[in-house]
């Protein structure tokens, strides 16, 4: 690849005026580039040992200049040594040279150009070759010093590991047995050394789980290093979007949910032979489920040996869950570690605000710098719960910092960018200490050296469940004792460490022994649809390592029916299936194969893959105005889905103009660049599903027409990957020497303020951006992200009601006093919460005005039912993704939606009153319409729409199923039936139908019934009085009366006349004389039998009543549809059909 | 490009001093992938597993040609003086090497074990 560069080099040579040899002695100047060039053109050669041009030719004359210098010190002191020295009598020893020259301790020889070629190389001065020659040796021989050196070492620490003690014991133990489990602290090695125990033990199929992505690629480069195989290929790695799995690798580094995947496809697991479970003690959902489902599979595969890892926490549980299985057990590697109490007392009492007091930090900082000599080295890490409480400590520290001069304070979160997160690992300058602020990130999950002083606050925040509100809460707990100790181990991995504990000894005893496992804290959700697919059976009943709590499950599979994925008798439906094949939250999933249907894939990939992803706007962008400014173009109002949607399709456009830098441009909004490439990773693999389940068809080629332009791009890739391989192959990330405050402050690191000149060369490269464009075909994206800016007004709304459709029922209503309050005080209600906020980074938190209904109600009338229950048509709600509680409680991610036609299409439970002008949408919002000839209307409307929605989603997801199921047979029985796809233009009338009732402008009430109201809203169960007829209001179904809610079922949704109201009671009562314009038809009839009557006549159905008789469109067993009626006018019991009642009822008028 | 078959170990090249071990690709004086540079002695070679570039090798050891025992050349194990020698053989024969050889031997330590010594096993 460096041929032409080379070759150029040497025709310029031939061209030169050759110094005389005389000239060139006397002379000679080795600095001089020519002569350099002569030198390299002859032993530098594209075959040689070393390069021209190379970093090793560099690297060679900085040598050589060394050298010379330390040559030249050295005066010549050749003496000869006594000639007549007697010859050894052994053989080896007897021929060795007397005159010393360190030239014989060098064990190789270089070839010079005149022992090969003759024609090269013979115009140097044969004095000045020898010396080059000799100096070229030395530096091969330091060169094979300097790499044997650091192989030693590196086997020396391998061997010095707590755990090399224990390698042949854990293969001896594997022999015997099928599962092992090894328990040891952090830093005994076990991650690294077990897995190259079993490869050098000539163990291949080798499975290594890990709970983190992060951790799988760092531990095969490791262990791919360490097993001196590093550009081999035995060790490999496989994750969501990366393997460097090939033929050759004989151990592969996973996460647990990877391998979870894999057992679904091939439940035996027949590609491996050792598995290996890492962390088994953090307790994370899938690595319990995981335990479970080879607690099963073990006795079905013999010949499978399973290795538990574990920190030594609470082993018995590992290895009784396993039959008993042995338990080798290393100890850890930690210097003792003084642990110091301090708890904090009631001060903070009085400054009860929600910010955490920095003061209790600040003195460990104070008590370190008075007792510790600036000198004597050791960086602090400090445990805090959350980033709010690093936050505020952070600025306190700072101050602190900037007084003394001694500190250097750092932040580490999961929501740091990654170059921020990196800057831990850079050294503090002489006579400075590291400050690390972290949440319990730093306790397993990333090792910082040279830590000596540990703070822990004891607290912790996280996620817990609330499985009744469907509801996830990041709350503050006091740590376990496990965590405790983790977090103290911390202080001694190098050296005697401190650990200051904020709490007393005895609140230190009062602490349960381990963290909650997740499958505790967590919505179960996900788990259950993946427990489904796998076929493991009744979740309930599957033999947890520790069962979840059984409310938690028993949600999560109510959610799961709610949503479609279950029926009712807890199998999967189609879209279950699918859902459980798509990494992602169910809501998401549903969006996904919604938005296929309606050929909106694209627009709806884009979006799914940002809602999954954590959000791209970085903190620090929350308060500058420029960064708030430079993205207002790309806000939409329609929603924060859209304003993702827009981020991500301009970031694009950027991208494929070469000429603009998309960090630069994603830094000016406040972007962080990596959640963006997250999101296309996530949009590729989601595409990627929905091929594979034939939801989208398979990517067109789109590759230029001619041969010049492919060609192009072919030199393009080419070009990319060249860039990655010396990126990979140079040295990675230096580490870098950090600054003080002042200059460090500004969040922008050292590489963003110099200019290009000054950055070394291999930064200049952004690496993400050459992944980004060799993993991704920009062109197609491109041209997606074009697209979305020409959808028209019908598409997005469309999409709009596919994002509603898939987040449904996670709904809020606005309180009706907003249009009365601040901003920021706009609160929100859902039906298990009251009080929500709108996320500061959410568009309606700016602009909450367009949530507002036309006419804001007047203020002063101190709120009566009149000023809230205002009728517009501009009522909207809020879809959001998710509802997150910290100090408040915040709707992420948000769609408005117009409220009467999102609750008549989606809700699970429809309720009405006798002429349906109320309605009451899944027993907590209540919909009063002023006209009831409308109400009904449009509830049929709906009606009708939803069941051909339904149809077609389901026709969709039977030809797929079928599709796959053909696939996977082969065509083996060619006779069965195809499930025929859904057909555009079918698509396109429900669209536009869905759309024209979108569009539809209703005045309606909207409220939020009171718990009181919600409690006795139905009339309940009752002697049936009176049956409607309305065939064509509810097509063909026959109506039963509603065992609970009184009133009739006309579908699984809709219960007529079950609201328990004052007007049901006349409901009767407003029969007037009406004349049907169509059929002449006269008789006293109620709104909703007008309604029905008209559009079963409009419909060409003979509506008229007594026609049912004639045409009997119900040949279903009639006993079944009668009911006990006792007639009010001639007092008399009778046991009707609905129809009958009515005619009957007609006789008295 | 080196293939697959060139750089798979031929076996394991342990140290009989310090019980160094590491795979090794080749044996002999003329490593593989270069023509510009040959060992003088027959040599234990491995690929160079710190440099990306696939033809740096690297020498692990070679035998004393003293008393035959392979060795590495770590500084504490062995030395090269036109020919290999383990660091035991030198101290038995100092006469026979110069003066410079044996000031240099003063300054090494002995070699520091690689092996560890194994623990009980709880599952036997
Ligand atoms: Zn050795
Ligand atoms: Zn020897």
């Amino acid at each position: 690849m460096a041929a032409p560069r080379a070759r150029e080099a040497r025709g310029h040579r031939d061209h030169r005026r050759v110094p005389s040899e005389e000239e060139a002695l006397e002379k000679w100047d080795w600095d001089r580039a020519e002569t350099r060039r002569l030198f390299e053109d002859a032993f530098f050669r594209d075959e040689d040992y070393i390069r021209q041009g190379s970093e090793d030719c560099h690297k060679f004359w900085a040598f050589f200049e060394r050298l010379q210098r330390f040559q030249s010190l050295q005066t010549s002191r050749k003496e000869e040594k006594d000639p007549r020295h007697p010859k050894h009598r052994i053989p080896a020893l007897a021929d060795l040279p007397h005159t010393y020259d360190p030239r014989y301790r060098i064990n190789l020889s270089v070839l010079g150009p005149d022992m090969r070629d003759t024609g090269r190389g013979s115009r140097l001065p044969p004095k000045r070759v020898s010396e080059f020659r000799r100096a070229l040796l030395h530096y091969l021989d330091f060169g094979q010093k300097q790499a044997f050196g650091r192989l030693a070492k590196l086997q020396r620490e391998r061997a010095a590991l707590p755990i090399a003690q224990y390698g042949d014991c854990i293969l001896q133990t594997l022999k015997q047995h099928q599962v092992v489990v090894v328990a040891g602290d952090t830093g005994c090695g076990k991650s690294t050394q077990v897995p190259q125990y079993l490869l050098a033990a000539g163990f291949s199929h080798v499975a290594c789980t890990q709970p983190r992505r992060i951790a799988c690629i760092s531990l095969a480069k490791r262990v791919g290093f360490e097993s001196l195989s590093q550009y081999g290929s035995q060790v490999g790695y496989q994750i969501r979007f990366e393997s460097t799995r090939s033929a050759a690798t004989k151990i592969v580094f996973l996460t647990v949910g990877l391998l979870l995947r894999q057992i679904q496809r091939e439940p035996s697991l027949p590609q491996y032979k050792v598995l290996i479970v890492d962390e088994v003690h953090e307790r994370q959902l899938h690595s319990d489920f995981l335990l479970g489902v080879l607690q099963r599979l073990l006795p079905t595969r013999p010949d499978l040996k399973v290795v538990l890892m574990s920190a030594t926490i609470n082993i018995a549980l590992f290895s009784s869950y396993f039959g008993n299985a042995p338990v080798v057990q290393v100890p850890g590697r930690l210097f003792p570690i003084t642990v110091i109490y301090q708890p904090q007392e009631a001060e903070q009492t009085a400054s009860k605000s929600e910010k955490l007091d920095p003061r209790p930090f600040l003195r460990v900082l104070e008590a370190i710098d008075n007792k510790y000599a600036a000198e004597e080295r050791g960086d602090l890490l400090v445990f805090l719960s959350g980033m709010a409480e690093i936050g505020a400590v952070l600025e306190a520290a700072q101050t602190y910092a900037s007084r003394t001069q001694r500190w250097v304070v750092l932040p580490l979160h999961s929501a740091l960018s990654v170059a921020d997160q990196d800057k831990v690992f850079d050294v503090a300058p002489p006579g400075v200490r590291k400050c690390i602020l972290s949440t319990n990130i730093a306790e397993t999950s990333v090792t910082i050296e040279g830590i000596r002083f540990v703070v822990d606050s004891g607290k912790v925040k996280e996620m817990s469940y609330d499985p009744q509100a469907k509801l996830q809460r990041l709350q503050e707990f006091w740590i376990s004792q496990a965590s405790a100790e983790q977090r103290k181990g911390r202080a001694g991995r190098t050296g005697p460490g401190v650990c200051y504990r904020l709490y007393a000894e005895s609140d230190y005893d009062a602490f349960a022994p381990y963290p909650v496992p997740e499958i505790r804290r967590v919505a179960l959700d996900a788990l259950v649809l993946q427990m489904k697919s796998m076929s493991v059976g009744d979740p309930r009943t599957f033999p947890f390592i520790e069962p979840p709590p059984p409310a938690s499950l028993e949600t999560a599979i109510q959610y799961l029916r709610d949503q479609g994925a279950l029926d009712a008798s807890e199998a999967l439906t189609p879209i279950g299936c699918l859902l459980a094949q798509l990494p992602v939250d169910v809501v998401i999933g549903k969006m996904l194969i919604l938005g296929s249907m309606f050929s909106l894939a694209e627009p709806v990939l884009t979006i799914a893959a940002a809602l999954s992803v954590q959000s791209p706007f970085t903190r620090s962008a929350q308060s500058s105005l420029e960064c708030a400014a430079a993205r207002r173009p790309l806000e939409s109002d329609q929603g924060d889905p859209f304003t993702l949607f827009n981020v991500f399709n301009a970031w694009v456009q950027v991208k494929a103009e070469r000429s603009r830098n998309s960090r630069k441009w994603c830094r000016r909004r406040g972007v962080e660049e990596h959640r963006l490439y997250e999101m296309a990773n996530l949009r590729r693999q989601f595409k990627e599903l929905l091929e594979d389940h034939g939801l989208l068809a398979g990517a067109q080629e789109a590759t230029p027409g001619d041969s010049y332009s492919r060609l192009q791009q072919r030199l393009e890739r080419r070009a990319l990957h060249q860039l990655k391989r010396q990126h990979e192959e140079g040295a990675g990330r230096r580490r870098k020497v950090l600054r003080l405050q002042e200059e460090a402050d500004d969040g922008s690191s050292d590489e963003d303020r110099a200019g290009p000149a000054a950055r070394r060369a291999d930064d200049s490269v952004d690496i993400q951006d050459v992944k980004f464009k060799l993993r991704h075909n920009l062109e197609q994206l491109q041209a997606a992200a074009s697209s979305a800016q020409a959808l028209t007004r019908e598409q997005l709304l469309l999409l709009k009601l596919v994002l509603a459709r898939g987040l449904y029922p996670q709904l809020a209503v606005p309180d009706p006093f907003n249009s009365g309050r601040k901003d920021s005080d706009q609160i929100f209600h859902t039906q298990a919460k009251q009080g929500a906020v709108l996320h500061p980074t959410s568009v309606f938190a700016s602009s909450p005005e367009v949530l507002h209904t036309e006419e804001p109600p007047a203020t002063g009338a101190g709120g009566s039912r009149d000023d809230k229950d205002k009728m517009s048509s501009k009522h909207q709600l809020l879809a959001f993704v998710s509802l997150l509680e910290t100090n408040k409680l915040y709707l992420v991610n948000c769609v408005r939606v117009p409220a009467l036609q999102s609750l008549l299409l989606f809700s699970r439970s429809l309720d009405t009153n006798g002429d349906c002008s109320r309605l009451v949408a899944d027993g907590w919002l209540e919909l009063q319409l002023v006209d009831s000839e409308g109400a009904v209307r449009l509830l049929g409307a709906a009606l009708r729409l939803r069941a051909r929605w339904e149809s077609a989603l389901d026709r969709q997801l039977s030809h797929q199923a079928w599709q796959q199921q053909r696939q996977r047979r082969q065509r083996l029985e060619e006779d069965e039936e195809e499930a025929a796809p859904i057909s555009r233009t079918e698509v396109a009338a429900l669209s536009r139908e869905l759309l024209q009732f979108m569009a539809t402008k209703v005045p309606c009430s909207l409220r939020r019934l009171t718990g009181l109201e919600a409690q006795n809203l139905y009339v309940g169960p009752q002697t049936v009085t009176a049956t409607p007829s309305l065939p064509g209001l509810f097509g063909s179904s026959t109506l039963s009366p509603h065992p609970t809610k009184g009133g009739y079922s006309v579908t699984d949704f809709l219960t007529y006349n079950c609201l328990s109201s004052d007007t049901d009671l006349y409901s009767d009562c407003l029969r007037t004389f009406w004349t049907c314009p169509r059929c002449d038809l006269h008789l006293p009839l109620t709104p909703l039998e007008r309604v029905a009557h008209e559009s079963a006549c409009a419909a060409g159905l003979d509506g008229g009543p007594g026609a049912e008789e004639a045409a009997p469109e119900q040949p279903q067993k009639p006993s079944a549809l009668q009911r006990p009626y006792r007639c009010d006018a001639c007092h008399r019991d009778f046991l009707f059909t609905p129809t009958e009642a009515l005619r009957h009822r007609r006789q008295h008028m | 490009m080196a293939s697959e078959a060139e750089r798979r170990p031929l076996g394991v090249f342990e140290c009989q001093l310090c019980g160094l071990t590491a795979p090794y690709s080749y044996v002999g004086q003329k490593p593989p992938n270069t023509q510009s540079v040959v060992l003088l002695e027959e040599s234990y070679v491995m690929k160079d597993p710190f440099s990306p570039d696939r033809d740096r090798f690297l020498v692990l050891g070679a035998q004393c040609s003293v008393c035959g025992r392979l060795v590495c050349v770590g500084p504490e194990c062995s030395l090269f003086y036109s020919k290999r020698f383990c660091l035991p053989c030198v101290r038995e024969n100092l006469g026979a090497f110069p003066a410079e050889i044996r000031q240099d031997l003063e300054k090494r330590k002995a070699p520091p074990s690689m092996r560890s010594s194994g623990r009980a096993c709880p599952g036997t």
